[in-house]
């Protein structure tokens, strides 16, 4: 470890596998819920378990962008961080407030959360992913502000480089439009309109930016290619990101009761959104394959080249499947949505953050990389995890096609619950993808403890 | 010696180099953008320059004509086969169909990139099961 204030970075990366963990045991809940309908209740009901599932996503993804960020800024500033103190002080924060979040969905029915935290001072809570109760939400602001601030204040003192200010950019859009969850018009064309504002230009706008520059970090440190032609394709996907992605906001305007042009506009714009998909997977693949060192962490690699695929494929292909209006006029809200949002969302972030844990964690126990037992074991993980993926997918659409058939395309659609009852094959194969998930996940903690022949110290 | 500001990674260090980016380029946009159009163009190149132009070049102008023409009969043949035994008013015919055309498409379109990185870097690269086999002064 180069800097010492590096070192702060740990807690966060732990604390997001535990967090990830927790995201995949209630997923497995989802899933057996969707077969076994009284599954759990009423002690978990379904809404709070998908409440659940869902924010554990965001939490465990936002831990890792920190402790990404707080591993990467001081290296790439060559200084040390602005604050370590500051940085602790946040965790803790974030955490107890994550951690009393989850236990208040889970402890009281969501209306009374909702009473006990003061909604009705300004009413924020009830909408999809932004379920929060208002101290959360306040408290995200908070810890996000500080934060923003030490990572600011470490680049500004030290040496700014293309991936850090993209980190920046990428960091202060997360901060910024965020605030949309406290814009909340009883017009709910309105509310919908600017919900998407935080939904949607965070995972196909200022996210992606976090995700192209740690995977540049990752790579000039993995591969030794120029960090000048690294930066060259990460100015490329910012580009290409930013013109696809903000229009490409339009594809969720399509029925909300906005003006017909969003079918138009948004058809098209997010068309073109597997585009820096695309230049992300050739770019990540062409800098392993001109590589000029053979670095001893094999595993982080894998990663790095997995998260090129599986956003490739999860955010760029099966994005297309459905973003064109004739064809989400069909399929919107269907099983084929949830498909895209599990290998998205692993492919683009789950992974990349798995990628900079793999590369930091080595370093902040002290090696270079881990013992080859123990990257077997990260491997073996990395392939369980997204073989099962894959799986978890094409489980998913074929139950979204069959669901779009008998429910909206059939001259005799059969009412939601009943088509849910035809579709329940698929959700039994979907949920013992889900299990072989949990395995990977398993051995990829397990992986942490193999210990074996390490590597050089960093 | 540090890179030129158009330098992307990728610079003509082999004969051939800059055709074979082409002829990869042509097999993607073909399965992406424009199929049928760039196919012919792409095709219109490999016969043009199978004799003449270096071993890199016609290596990937042959990889990405013939796995476009098999991709194509891959994508056609057991579509349409799909089509013909479950027929258009099954629910299953459209799941298989779909989730097959999704699959082989986004395979091949994964490979076309594969073969690109490495014709950006001057290497020859088959396509696995059904590239042809590289010829011998590659």
């Amino acid at each position: 470890m180069q800097y010492k204030s590096q070192a702060v970075a740990k807690p966060y990366f732990i604390a997001a596998i535990g967090l990830f963990v927790g995201q995949i045991l209630f997923g497995l809940i989802l899933g057996l819920q969707y077969v076994l309908g009284d599954f759990l209740f009423p002690a978990i009901p379904f809404n709070v378990a998908r409440m659940v599932h869902t924010n554990l996503l965001i939490v465990w993804l936002l831990f890792g962008f920190m402790g990404g960020a707080y591993y990467m800024i001081p290296e790439e500033s060559e200084t040390e961080l602005f604050s370590p103190k500051l940085a602790l002080a946040l965790f803790w924060i974030f955490l107890v407030a994550g951690a009393l979040t989850i236990v208040g969905y889970l402890a009281v029915p969501y209306a009374t959360l909702a009473e006990l935290t003061g909604n009705n001072l300004l009413e924020t809570m009830g909408r999809e992913f932004l379920e929060q109760p208002l101290p959360t939400k306040l408290g995200i602001v908070v810890v996000a502000l500080a934060f923003l601030f030490n990572i600011t204040m470490t680049v500004l003192k030290g040496k700014k480089t293309s991936i850090s200010i993209v980190l920046l950019l990428g960091l202060w859009g997360l901060a910024v439009f965020f605030l949309f969850s406290f814009y909340n018009p009883v017009n709910v064309v309105l509310d919908k309109f600017f919900w998407w504002w935080t939904v949607h230009l965070w995972v196909e706008g200022v996210w992606e930016l976090i995700l192209g520059s740690f995977l540049a970090f990752v790579l000039i440190k993995t591969t030794g290619v120029d960090r000048e032609v690294i930066e060259k394709w990460l100015y490329v996907i910012v580009t290409l990101t930013l013109i696809t992605g903000i229009i490409g906001t339009g594809h969720h305007y399509f029925w909300i009761g906005t003006p017909e042009y969003w079918q138009w506009w948004g058809s098209i714009f997010s068309a073109l959104e597997p585009i820096p998909f695309f230049a992300m997977t050739v770019f990540a693949f062409n800098m392993v394959n001109r590589r000029r060192r053979e670095h001893p962490n094999k595993a982080a690699v894998l990663w790095a080249l997995g998260t090129g695929v599986m956003a490739f494929l999860g955010a760029g292909v099966w994005g297309f499947l459905h973003t064109l209006a004739p064809v989400n006029y069909y399929t919107h809200g269907t099983q084929i949505t949830a498909a895209h949002g599990h290998m998205a969302f692993y492919g683009a972030y789950a992974m990349v953050n798995l990628m900079m844990i793999s590369y930091a964690m080595p370093i902040l126990r002290g090696r270079a990389a881990n013992g080859n037992k123990s990257q077997v074991l990260e491997m073996w993980s990395f392939w369980l995890m997204t073989v099962a993926m894959v799986f978890i997918t094409l489980f998913l659409t074929a139950a979204g096609i069959l669901q779009v058939w008998l429910q909206r395309v059939s001259d005799t659609p059969l009412p939601f619950m009943v088509a849910q009852e035809k579709i329940q094959l698929f959700y039994w194969m979907r949920e013992w993808a889900g299990v072989a998930f949990l395995i990977g996940l398993i051995l990829y903690i397990a992986s942490f403890f193999a210990g074996g022949d390490e590597k050089e110290a960093a | 010696m540090r890179p030129s500001d158009d330098d992307f990674g990728y610079t003509e260090e082999k004969p051939g180099q800059a055709l074979a980016v082409l002829a990869e380029a042509l097999f993607l946009i073909n399965l992406l953008l424009l199929p049928g159009l760039a196919f012919l163009v792409l095709a219109g190149l490999w016969l043009h320059f199978r004799q003449s132009a270096p071993a890199l070049a016609r290596q990937h102008l042959k990889q990405a004509t013939l796995v476009s023409l098999w991709g194509g009969l891959l994508i056609v043949c057991f579509a349409a086969g799909i089509v013909l035994a479950g027929g258009l008013d099954w629910e299953y015919t459209w799941v298989a169909l779909i989730l097959y055309f999704t699959c082989i498409h986004s395979t091949l379109v994964l490979f076309g990139m594969y073969a690109l990185i490495k014709a950006m870097s001057g290497q020859v690269w088959r396509f696995p099961i059904i590239g042809p086999r590289l010829d011998g002064d590659a």
